[in-house]
């Protein structure tokens, strides 16, 4: 009997490894094969090379039997430059609201307050594309002309959500009575926040920050639909290789934006766990 | 099937530690417990006994040993084809049941039928005094409440033996007692075997048909709690059960009686009567309980040895009395209240005489083991 | 400082913290919403955008029945909604039995390792969901890496027709959405008491009682949670179906997008949206009941 135990216990263990590479396998797969030199068939491996590399920057011009470069390099970089743009932008305002309402909420207790909490949580749980095509039925609605202005509006509207939870997780396990201790020593409420609550919140503050960051450039749908013609973020401009043909550089791309990712996220969980 | 319920033979487990390492939880220990009896399982934490008491339920699998249940080898049975039931220390009802169903669960997982089923939860919890409160949730219930749920939980499907994980040792003092008594009694009324696990000397003194001794992985002595407390096999179980004064030295025969010479000049008076008898020139302990002191005059017949008072704490049942000797040996002894005027005096002194009877007088050898082998001989 | 100055301070002080957040919220998320809603009773203008006129039609052709004297009975919207819900369902199922186990396992494991497992199930989340999925693009196509590994072991004969099927949306949307489920469950599951699990053992139950009598019931409220995370993306969305399932399989998301974007019918595609909204809507009011009933523990998805 304890064999069939032991069986379990090494099933299990079995199953979680299948479970990661299940997971990073296909991480994997796009990262070597973007050194792949064959341009045609992406998963025949050929050889080695950093060519899509160089195209992507710019520094090599590879003219490949395959298809019409519809995309430049040119385009690319202005759609990366779109990204950063909407995403600095946003980051800023849902940061600056969402830490706003967190202390406002973490201060007051006023009537509706459990039903204003609500309020906040809806814009994630809102399927996007619903999202979308409300956001787009008001811009053109209000005559408003799509671009990156209403690009970084509509991703506010649901990025104060993320980052009202982030910094409301932060306060809520914040200890009371400092602030307390704070003033019995002599310092009024601008004081006490300025020297208290604010620096106990920063970590908070800063991963709400970095997760509107990440979420802003990865954003897809709701862009998608309120972006307009002529502006194109970064994942749309992936999206548009992928449905009109797809070019050996968007593993590289990938890689990149992958590597990217990675270490804005590690130092985001960095920033997390250190905060204790 | 035979007069043993449950047989542990040459028992034997080690953890490894996260550090590196390994820990042998128990060493080779052979137990045999009687059918319908109570018995304790004492020890410091980290000595084996939740080990043990693991390795008979079958939540730990010996690396080397067997575990005999009414006679059948269960060595190789996991934890749910065993016929013990345990009551765990945080008692581990099901949060999602109510108190019927936590009880009944035994006998739903055998397919009891229902009217039996419901008949023997509502005898169970009339067992325990709990009548009536199948549809409470366990989180509604008091500390004391649970226990006894967990109680008549483990009891319902007529395990052979019962298994207590320390289960009293969550609640406050008078509940604690209140409960031994309980169990006690239910203990006699079930008819079956109790393994108690507690660290508690006092608890353990108090309920056990026989106590069993744990230090490192290894029984130190079994037997019952009187003989355990009087007569001590080792220097171990005599500082673990009750407070003692201890005397290591050299023995020398004196007529019929042992003097015990310690290095500080002290000479103890045992009077040797069964139990280990040291040869001459041993080396030797000598045991002498607070409460077997008493407080003499200077004239007094019989052994006596001289204290410097430093303290005198008062319990309500009786009078503690810390000193030391002359040569800095610390002493304590314990004076029944009644004696008050003595003991006042006494402190007004600053020194007290203390006297006792050679024949209380337990002699142990220097080193543990010798004793067990020559007492088992 | 009189009690109502104190007041009025406080006042505004809330009003400063709360007021531009509530404002923004109000203007571009509540008022959109609302706009839809009523563009969806609006009669599609011929050239594209909305007449302002009262037509009910747009939920009627959803159903199948349009303004019979101009379009037949067509249930091709339904069928659609039925396999979006479908697929949404079997997501969520796949991805909560491939979550649950690896959850059991990871809180088992010694802190350290613990940590460092939630690390790397949450990494994936953070890069873009469109590389994550291009991926399987390439794995799932005719010559992609999948084919090329089941022809190169000669399991199949020639390569199989993977990509633009509904098993490859959902095994996209799995992919997608392990991060989602998984969180919730394993929170549940770690705060599993084992000593429950030794009492079940101890009162004769094999593994599969505990894991059903004991186990699961207890690690439900991370399972409910999950699925509601990953169903509500799961059932709106177009992407996935748009990139693994071309134009063959079309799922709610592709036809709202269709409307917007290719037939400029608005109101039909807002009134399409609203079905979206009341399916999550029905949902959510569903999972308060069940919060409700259960009682004491603070709802998962805070």
């Amino acid at each position: 009997m304890g064999s069939l135990r032991n069986v379990g216990v090494v099933g299990l263990f079995g199953y979680t490894i299948l479970f990661f590479t299940f997971i990073y396998l296909p991480i994997v797969l796009i990262v070597a094969y973007s050194f792949n030199s064959d341009p045609i068939n992406m998963m025949n491996w050929s050889g080695f090379t950093f060519d899509w590399y160089r195209q992507i920057f710019g520094l090599k011009n590879t003219v490949s039997e395959n298809a019409l470069y519809i995309e430049s390099t040119e385009q690319l970089l202005n759609a990366l430059r779109n990204s950063l743009t909407v995403a600095a932008f946003t980051t800023t305002i849902a940061t600056v609201l969402g830490t706003a309402t967190a202390l406002g909420l973490y201060r007051f207790n006023f009537l509706g307050k459990k039903f204003y909490r609500v309020l906040l949580f809806a814009p994630m749980l809102m399927p996007d594309i619903v999202l979308g095509i409300a956001l787009l039925i008001f811009f053109v609605g209000a005559g408003v002309s799509l671009g990156l202005k209403t690009i970084v509006i509509g991703q506010c509207s649901f990025l104060v959500s993320y980052v009202f939870i982030v910094v409301s997780a932060r306060l809520a396990g914040m200890d009371r009575s400092l602030e307390n201790a704070s003033a019995d020593l002599g310092a009024d409420e601008w004081t006490t926040f300025r020297r208290i609550i604010l620096p106990q919140a920063m970590p908070g503050v800063i991963g709400g920050a970095l997760l509107a960051f990440i979420i802003s450039m990865d954003d897809l749908v709701i862009t998608y639909f309120i972006s307009g013609v002529d502006t194109q973020t970064l994942p749309i401009f992936i999206f548009g290789m992928l449905r009109r043909g797809i070019k050996p550089e968007i593993n590289a791309i990938a890689t990149l934006m992958l590597l990217f990712s990675f270490a804005v996220a590690s130092l985001g969980l960095y920033f997390r766990s250190r905060r204790g | 099937m035979g007069a043993h319920i449950v047989q542990l033979e040459r028992a034997t487990k080690a953890f490894s530690l996260p550090e590196g390492g390994t820990i042998t939880a128990l060493q080779g220990i052979d137990l045999d417990v009687e059918r319908n009896e109570f018995l304790t399982l004492l020890g410091p934490s980290g000595c084996g006994k939740t080990t043990l008491l693991h390795a008979i339920s079958g939540f730990v699998q010996l690396d080397g040993g067997k575990v005999r249940i009414d006679g059948e080898d269960v060595s190789d049975r996991p934890p749910h084809r065993r016929p013990v039931n345990t009551v765990f220390q945080n008692y581990a009802l099901f949060p999602h049941m109510n108190v019927g169903n936590n009880v009944g669960y035994a006998l739903d997982i055998a397919g009891t039928e229902r009217k039996e089923r419901n008949q023997r939860v509502g005898a169970a919890l009339e067992l325990v005094g709990l009548a009536g409160l199948e549809n409470r949730l366990p989180r509604q219930l008091s500390g004391g409440q649970q226990q006894r749920v967990a109680l008549a939980r483990a009891i319902i499907a007529r395990p052979k033996l019962l298994l207590l994980d320390e289960p009293l040792s969550a609640l406050d003092r008078n509940l604690r007692q209140a409960m031994q008594i309980e169990l006690k009694t239910l203990q006699a009324e079930l008819g079956i075997s109790f393994i108690f696990v507690t660290h508690d000397q006092e608890e353990a003194l108090t309920m056990s048909d026989r106590l069993a001794v744990l230090n490192k992985g290894v029984i130190q002595q079994i037997d019952t709690p009187r003989t355990v407390y009087d007569r001590p096999t080792n220097a171990f179980v005599a500082s673990f059960i009750g407070a003692s004064n201890l005397f290591e030295g050299t023995a020398a025969r004196s007529g019929g009686n042992t003097l015990v010479a310690t290095a500080d000049g002290l000479q103890i008076e045992a009077a040797c009567s069964g139990g280990w008898k040291p040869g001459d020139g041993a080396a030797a302990t000598a045991l002498i309980r607070p409460e077997q002191f008493s407080l003499v005059g200077a004239g007094a017949k019989g052994p006596t040895i001289g204290i410097d008072i430093e303290q005198v704490v008062f319990t309500g049942l009786n009078f503690q009395i810390h000193g030391h000797t002359p040569s800095g040996r610390k002493i304590v002894a314990i004076i029944a209240a009644v004696r008050q005027a003595d003991v006042a005096s006494a402190e007004a002194d600053g020194k007290a005489r203390l006297g006792y009877d050679p024949a209380a007088v337990h002699l142990l050898p220097a080193d543990g083991t010798q004793a067990a082998a020559e007492m088992a001989a | 400082m009189s009690a109502s100055t104190l007041r009025g301070r406080r006042r505004t002080q809330l009003g400063i913290l709360l007021g531009p957040a509530s404002a923004f919220l109000a203007i571009f998320f509540l008022c959109p919403l609302l706009i839809m809603l009523v563009y969806s009773f609006l009669e599609p203008g011929l050239y594209g955008g909305a007449e302002w006129a009262f037509y009910p039609d747009n939920y009627g052709r959803i159903l199948g029945f349009a303004n019979p004297e101009f379009e037949d009975y067509d249930p091709v919207y339904i069928a659609i909604f039925l396999r979006s819900l479908k697929i949404a369902l079997i997501t969520v199922a796949a991805t909560l039995l491939v979550c649950y186990p690896a959850a059991f396992q990871i809180s088992r494991l010694p802190d350290r390792w613990k940590n460092f497992a939630l690390f790397l199930i949450t990494l994936p989340f953070f890069a873009s969901l469109i590389v994550r999925l291009f991926i399987w693009v390439l794995i799932l196509k005719k010559t992609g890496f999948a084919n090329m590994v089941l022809t190169g072991l000669h399991i199949v004969s020639h390569p199989l027709e993977l990509i633009y099927t509904e098993g490859a949306i959902i095994v996209g949307m799995v992919y997608v959405f392990i991060p989602f489920m998984f969180l919730p469950v394993y929170a549940s599951v770690e705060k599993l008491d084992w000593s429950l699990v030794r009492a079940s053992q101890d009162l004769g139950a094999n593994g599969f009682q505990t894991f059903w009598r004991v186990i699961f019931p207890l690690t439900l409220p991370g399972v409910v949670g999950g699925s509601i995370i990953v169903f509500i993306p799961a059932l709106g969305n177009f992407i996935v179906p748009a990139v693994l399932g071309g134009a063959k399989v079309m799922m709610l998301g592709n036809l709202i997008e269709q409307q917007f974007l290719g037939a400029r019918n608005w109101p039909f595609g807002a009134a399409l949206a609203m079905l979206v909204m009341a399916a999550v809507l029905a949902i959510l009011f569903f999972y308060i009941r069940f919060e409700a009933r259960r009682g004491d523990d603070a709802p998962v998805l805070r």
